[in-house]
């Protein structure tokens, strides 16, 4: 399998636009080509060239040695393949992607995965605020695929989520699931205040709640069975890191101020 | 509607373990299918659930449907890692089979407890599966996607009832292959039928829909009294006399297989194993001939000569 490499030259001073560093969008370019693309979009234009070198062939994998937090739409309407950041990301990452997979083995900036549609979105470290949402216009928040952050997230995680699963193994952010449509956040160390204000519909799950809202209702404890199909589902899609099968949650429905169709399930019960 | 015949002549029978097999074939019709498979808490529950479903879908003519169980589905298969039954529904239409699954399942796997049920052909075309059941939620449904499937949640008495969204149909399905038991015992006849069933349930993607597998009521096409189909008097033993009989003298009964198949190779591998099954145990119980039903071959699109499916 081949592998695009692009190498840091130097810590960017200015935000980077490395929308166009996708493997769909490199196929059939040569080394001379790819190293004249434009990745900046301020008063001094950068060029590949001029921020990274290049080795290797495009491919199905693309690799950046090095990584910023400047480094912005990385994995950016990214259609298939995989993408292997060694470092940090800036904002916008995986943004819109409909396929493949994003490995970011350092921290991701804000807007991660907003509105994606499929493939898998792994962050090593942690997760800047308003992890899926949407761009001013546009409907939903993430509309499918997965999101893993190993670390924590900032406030908003899963914004306007409509579809597809946001996994936190770290401490999830305030307000998680505000506005939800639908999909499933887990936050394996539990969710934090706010978790599912305005949510309409969806599925919030952890060991526990702090400050859950008022207008979330009790129902009590539950063997749902919708819960082994998403385990089976998980646990083929995501392998070793699929959460952790459960049983008996309590479930708190909510949010009343809104639709109510939105669920919290709480598995220490 | 495969039980419906009006058998061709025969010539040169062969001879297989006493069995002399009549140089005919069987004329089955092309259909369209779809199938669900049905979890419960347990196996025992899962087959009640699909029992009940497959129930009156004998003849899609008076049922509207065929239908039947065509395997046990193992956990580790199931979306919910639940044991389950596969069913499978023959209908003459895709739209025919949706408005029949949307009618069994609403009514027979809906109510049983602790049931749920998934999709059970992959197929490029599909058809709504949960279009009734989901709204038994009176609103309080909710859906959720997972990868390429959605699934509903109806909340019921005991919980929630998981249905998948929409199920593959496939138009390349075959209705009617069949196997007629011809024998001077009707217990030994009936018998080597059974067995005969039991072989078939082995083979994939096929069912067979009459009760317990077997069809006593053969039919030719018409009626004195303008109805569509009357019984089969060339086969009626105590008509024998009377009529213009396919039986001899020492016949005492026959029993017909009718089998229904997801493709024609399925249908094909079937009839090979229903036919090896009489060979091997018809024998013993007094079997003496096997047949097959026919149009005279200008109805179906798919005829299955006996001699080819010889063991």
């Amino acid at each position: 399998m081949s592998a695009l490499k692009l190498k840091l030259r130097f810590a960017p001073q200015v935000r980077l636009d490395l929308s166009r560093l996708v493997p769909g969008r490199l196929a059939g370019l040569s080394s001379a080509e790819i190293e004249k693309l434009v990745v900046s979009g301020g008063p001094r234009v950068l060029t590949v060239g001029d921020c990274f070198e290049v080795s290797g062939a495009p491919g199905e994998d693309l690799i950046f040695e090095g990584g910023s937090d400047r480094f912005d739409y990385v994995g950016a309407e990214h259609t298939g393949g995989k993408i292997i950041v060694e470092g940090d990301v800036g904002a916008y990452a995986g943004r819109r992607m409909k396929a493949g997979h994003i490995e970011i083995n350092g921290d991701a900036g804000v807007c991660l995965a907003s509105n994606l549609r499929g493939g898998i979105v792994s962050v090593r470290g942690s997760a800047g605020e308003h992890i899926g949402l949407p761009r001013p216009g546009e409907k939903d928040g993430m509309a499918g695929g997965a999101v893993i952050v190993h670390g924590d997230t900032g406030d908003y995680p899963g914004e306007r989520m409509r579809r597809g699963t946001l996994i936190v193994k770290g401490r999830l952010g305030k307000l998680a699931g505000a506005r939800m449509m639908g999909g499933t956040i887990w936050a394996e160390q539990g969710l934090s205040a706010g978790a599912g204000i305005q949510m309409r519909r969806g599925t919030l799950i952890g060991p526990r709640i702090d400050e859950p809202l008022a207008t979330f209702v009790d129902c009590g404890t539950h063997d749902l069975l919708i819960l082994k199909i998403m385990a089976v589902h998980w646990r083929n899609t995501l392998g070793d890191v699929a959460p952790p099968a459960f049983s008996q949650p309590r479930r708190l429905m909510g949010d009343m101020a809104s639709l109510g169709k939105g669920e919290i399930l709480l598995t220490e019960g | 509607m495969s039980e419906l015949s009006e058998n061709v002549a025969y010539s040169q029978p062969i001879t297989r373990n006493g069995i002399a097999i009549d140089d005919t074939f069987a004329e089955a019709f092309g259909m369209s299918a779809s199938g669900v498979v049905v979890t419960a808490d347990s196996p025992k529950w899962a087959r009640q659930a699909a029992i009940t479903m497959s129930g009156f879908g004998t003849s899609v003519i008076g049922c509207g449907a065929e239908c039947g169980i065509d395997h046990e589905v193992a956990p580790e298969a199931t979306p919910d890692g639940r044991p389950g039954v596969r069913v499978l529904v023959f209908g003459f239409a895709p739209e025919l089979v949706a408005e029949q699954l949307k009618n069994r399942v609403g009514q027979c796997v809906l109510t049983s407890p602790g049931s749920a049920c998934f999709n059970g052909l992959d197929s490029a075309r599909r058809i709504s599966l949960s279009a009734g059941p989901r709204f038994f939620g009176d609103g309080w449904q909710t859906a959720r996607k997972l990868g390429e499937s959605r699934y509903w949640r109806v909340p019921v008495m005991d919980g929630e009832f998981v249905i998948e969204d929409k199920a593959g149909v496939s138009t390349d399905a075959v209705g009617g292959g069949n196997i007629l038991v011809i024998g001077r015992d009707r217990v030994g006849v009936l018998e080597t039928c059974e067995l005969a069933v039991a072989a078939i349930a082995d083979v994939p993607n096929v069912i067979t829909p009459f009760p317990g597998g077997i069809v006593r009521s053969g039919s030719k096409v018409g009626s004195k009294y303008g109805a569509p189909a009357s019984t089969n008097d060339a086969f009626c033993p105590t008509l024998r006399g009377a009529v213009n009989s396919n039986l001899s003298a020492d016949d005492k009964c026959v029993l017909e297989i009718v089998i229904d198949g997801l493709s024609a190779e399925a249908v094909g591998n079937a009839m090979r194993a229903g036919i090896k099954a009489v060979l091997d145990v018809g024998p013993q119980r007094n079997v003496t001939r096997m047949s097959a039903g026919n149009y005279g071959g200008n109805l179906g699109q798919h005829h299955y000569h006996l001699k080819d499916y010889l063991p």
